[in-house]
């Protein structure tokens, strides 16, 4: 029985054996294995939930928070969703929702096209539904697949079945499988923020400067963190996102961190997406005298030379007062430059575009005031400034910062002085890139924000200035000394500091090079005299 | 036949001649920095004249303490006499071949000139630029310092003055060097350490 | 009948896509590696840089079934090879970083980024 029973455990073991040993064998000779994901520890397209056709966004977002129970909610909070966003320390309610800019200027009565970047479904007007959970755009962000779209015109619907758009217009909408994509769900991406945020003011790089589609999967000269065969940093990385709602914000951002690196398990409620809270605040290691310089300069001022770097040139004005000029046939037109880029069109006006861009610099100290629509403005030799950047040499809280600043002129109201929010998007009479007719897009987009409007039209220069974070360069890259220590300084309209050689005193320079050459015109003189009267001797 | 006198010793020969290289090096690297010429560029101008000076600040500590241990610091006391005869001598003198008004010995080895001229690079533009050039550096320690309401303009302004009295120094410091029995008289003694005296 | 033959193919096509597609093909992964490797070494060659819109899927697919690189002198797989990335790694950044992929995998990585990316696909790609 014993012996048995250790025959059955020794061919057991045989077996155990061979069995071991087979799949290596097999290895071998089929050496790359499928591989587990390491990356997630749940594969969606497993999901039977996910396995089926979807006729429409909230159909997946439905199926998505049947697990995720709480998703919807931490998104309702965010200003991703609410595109609101009370500043505290101006109390301006901003957002985008409120916002006037100079790009395409504002949001209201224009839903249908802007809000095809809004993390929602169908907010095609004021009636849209913020509390609604099913309308949340679980996609938009998650989607891994790069092929989740969400056509301008459509309120941030999504198209699942072949469509003509604008209706008449021939051109066709393509379906896209939202099957597929559920089941490919992960985390964020350059890809998914990109979507949005390197497209915004629209068209690939047009607002920002430092972000536009080269930063997808950009090299290490483009930026140093986000390289995408080095640190490959994800949007994410910097931009910690806690509970749905991501860090950093460009409506009352962190202008001076002296708060320091962050540590794991200290309590920290400092702005995870600023260079300090990785780097501390001395990270150069070598020479002392940068360290120096951090205390007045942001780090984004040295190690950022230039924006718009990626070969995707950035718009740097837009000037509406050109708009609405028609060819011969009365058929609107489209001027392209040299490159091909183009630089003027009868809906939009005049641009121009920069790359390569050097940045302006001025003081911040992180507080932004805005020109809302409901705030008085005066036309004068001095551009309004869309958003204010507050900062001083004194206040102790400034830094100098880099800026794109994005210069234009925009339709106001002379009589009751203020900006305006035109209908400029959207297949209607009134629209202004269909009909070119200021009046009607202004009335009916003022009826819609809710805000007085005189009838009468007069175009203002406007400024809006956009901090550059973005695009940060190899260290063998950043600025030299020189850049700013020269006379013609990039610092060149900073007030307030002392900037060595740039601020060079003249009247000193003049008496002590004086009175070095009177010297030596007194040495020479002096020595000509000796060989002259030592011959006479 | 003239008589020689040994009056630069070995230490304050090298002491002499590393310094006015350092001055020199200190001095070209300077006005680089300050954007009279590029020729390392700013960054590395800076570079090495932090390097250098510090190397001369080295090279004081030793010559300080030389000074003191021989004694030798009492040449740099300021005498008003024979003053007038010096200036008189380089004013007129010198061009009518009259004799030297003063006679060097070891233990007066600068005429009167010299001594107020030294002691006025010693305790004015010297310290000047040291104590300029020091706060520069330490910049950002100021607040630290408690000289917060220290102006980095003023400090800066101090030390390119002290540069320019410097330069006018060299000038009239080297040019002198030929006013010897011969021109290069006083170089060989600098060199070798013996002075021939009248 | 119709419906036989539509059901007859849309069988084969799935198991094609089922066998095609047994490794979950990572499109960013061949994104950096086309930009990179491929790229890099086409920008300074007479033929230049080829953007993945300048063919269609169906090109795509042709071409690296055919595996005929510069006119069938070598092959598209060897640029793909564990080889291939060693012999440029130490030049290369994406080769380094992918250098232990395995080959069938980087190269499907890199077919399904030209598929996205072609003149037809879901997102026409440049080459930059």
């Amino acid at each position: 029985m014993g012996h048995l029973f250790n025959r059955a455990a020794l061919a057991l073991c045989c077996a155990g054996w061979l069995v071991a040993t087979g799949p290596v064998l097999a290895e071998e000779a089929k050496p790359e294995p499928k591989p587990l994901k390491l990356t997630t520890t749940a594969d969606h397209a497993k999901f039977k939930e996910l396995q089926k056709t979807f006729n429409s966004g909230p159909e997946v977002t439905k199926a998505c928070l049947a697990c995720h129970t709480e998703a919807a909610g931490q998104i309702h909070r965010t200003k991703h969703w609410k595109w609101e966003y009370l500043n505290p320390d101006t109390k301006q309610t901003l957002g985008k929702k409120t916002v006037v800019n100079n790009f395409c200027i504002s949001v209201a009565s224009n839903e249908a096209a802007c809000n095809s970047c809004h993390i929602g479904y169908g907010w095609k007007d004021a009636s849209f539904d913020f509390k609604s959970e099913e309308n949340v755009d679980c996609l938009a962000c998650h989607d891994t697949t790069g092929n989740y779209k969400k056509p301008s015109g459509l309120a941030g619907n999504v198209v699942t079945k072949d469509m003509e758009f604008p209706p008449g217009s021939g051109k066709i909408l393509k379906a896209i499988d939202l099957s597929k994509i559920a089941q490919k769900v992960g985390k964020s991406s350059r890809d998914t923020c990109g979507a949005c945020h390197f497209f915004g003011g629209g068209g690939d790089g047009v607002k920002h400067g430092d972000l536009d589609s080269s930063m997808s999967a950009p090299e290490k000269e483009l930026d140093v963190h986000m390289d995408a065969t080095g640190l490959d940093f994800t949007c994410g990385t910097c931009h910690k996102t806690s509970s749905h709602d991501v860090a950093g914000s460009r409506y009352s951002p962190t202008a001076k961190d002296s708060k320091g690196a962050h540590l794991r398990g200290k309590t920290d409620n400092g702005n995870p997406a600023t260079c300090v809270a990785c780097h501390n605040n001395a990270p150069h290691k070598s020479v002392a005298r940068l360290n120096q310089h951090a205390g007045k300069i942001a780090c984004q001022t040295c190690h950022i030379p230039s924006f718009a770097r990626g070969g995707i040139p950035t718009k740097m004005t837009w000037d509406w007062s050109t708009a609405g000029q028609l060819d011969a046939a009365g058929k609107q037109i489209t001027k392209k430059d040299a490159k091909g880029r183009i630089i003027y069109e009868s809906r939009k006006g005049d641009f121009t575009l920069g790359e390569n861009v050097k940045p302006e610099y001025v003081w911040f100290n992180g507080n932004v005031t805005y020109t809302l629509i409901t705030d008085k403005i005066e036309k004068s030799d001095q551009r309004v400034p869309i958003n204010k950047i507050g900062g001083s040499p004194s206040d102790g809280k400034s830094m100098i910062w880099p800026m794109k600043v994005f210069r234009g002129s925009q339709p106001y109201d002379p009589v009751n002085k203020t900006l305006v929010t035109p209908h400029t998007a959207g297949n209607d009479d009134t629209g202004y890139w269909k009909n070119l007719n200021w009046d009607k897009a202004i009335a009916v987009g003022m009826n819609t924000s809710g805000h007085p409007f005189s009838g009468k039209i007069d175009f203002i220069k406007t400024e809006m200035s956009w901090p550059i974070n973005h695009m940060v360069a190899p260290k063998e890259k950043a600025l030299g000394c020189a850049e700013c220590h020269s006379k013609d300084s990039r610092l060149a309209g900073i007030q307030g500091v002392y900037i060595p050689v740039r601020d060079n005193n003249k009247l000193l320079d003049t008496i002590g090079w004086a009175v070095v050459f009177l010297t030596l015109l007194g040495v020479i003189g002096h020595g000509a005299m000796r060989i002259v009267t030592a011959r006479r001797h | 036949m003239a008589e020689r006198i040994y009056v630069f010793k070995r230490f304050e020969r090298f002491w002499h001649w590393s310094q006015a290289g350092l001055i020199m090096f200190l001095m070209l690297t300077a006005f680089d920095i300050h954007g009279t010429y590029t020729i390392f560029g700013f960054e590395k101008a800076v570079a090495y004249h932090t390097t250098a000076a510090w190397t001369l600040i080295g090279l004081w500590v030793f010559a300080i303490f030389w000074h003191f241990t021989t004694g030798e610091w009492k040449q740099y006391i300021p005498t008003t006499e024979k003053v007038v005869a010096m200036m008189k001598y380089y004013l007129v003198g010198i061009f009518k071949n009259a004799p030297h008004p003063f006679r060097l010995t070891t233990l007066r080895k600068h005429n009167p000139l010299q001594r107020l001229a030294y002691l006025a690079i010693l305790v004015c533009v010297g310290p000047l630029i040291w104590v300029t050039g020091v706060l520069y550096l330490f910049y950002d320690q100021w607040a630290a310092w408690g000289l917060g309401s220290l102006s980095l303009e003023w400090v800066a302004n101090g030390h390119i003055a002290g540069a320019f009295m410097m330069l006018a120094f060299l000038i009239a410091h080297v040019y002198l060097t030929t006013a010897g029995h011969t021109p290069l008289a006083h170089i060989k003694a600098m060199i070798t350490g013996w002075e021939e005296v009248d | 009948m119709k419906l036989a033959t539509t059901l007859a193919a849309g069988v084969a096509l799935s198991l094609l896509a089922a066998s095609a597609f047994a490794y979950d093909a990572d499109w960013k992964r061949g994104r950096v590696y086309y930009r990179s490797v491929c790229t890099s070494c086409h920008a300074v060659q007479p033929i230049g840089t080829i953007n993945p819109s300048s063919k269609t899927k169906a090109e795509w697919a042709a071409y690296l079934k055919a595996d005929k690189h510069a006119k069938g002198k070598d092959t598209v797989k060897q640029y793909v090879s564990k080889a291939y990335r060693a012999s440029i790694k130490s030049g290369n950044k994406a080769a380094e970083k992918f250098a232990d992929t395995p080959d069938q995998e980087l190269l499907d990585d890199v077919a399904a980024f030209l598929t996205k990316g072609a003149k037809d696909g879901d997102s026409p790609a440049s080459c930059n």
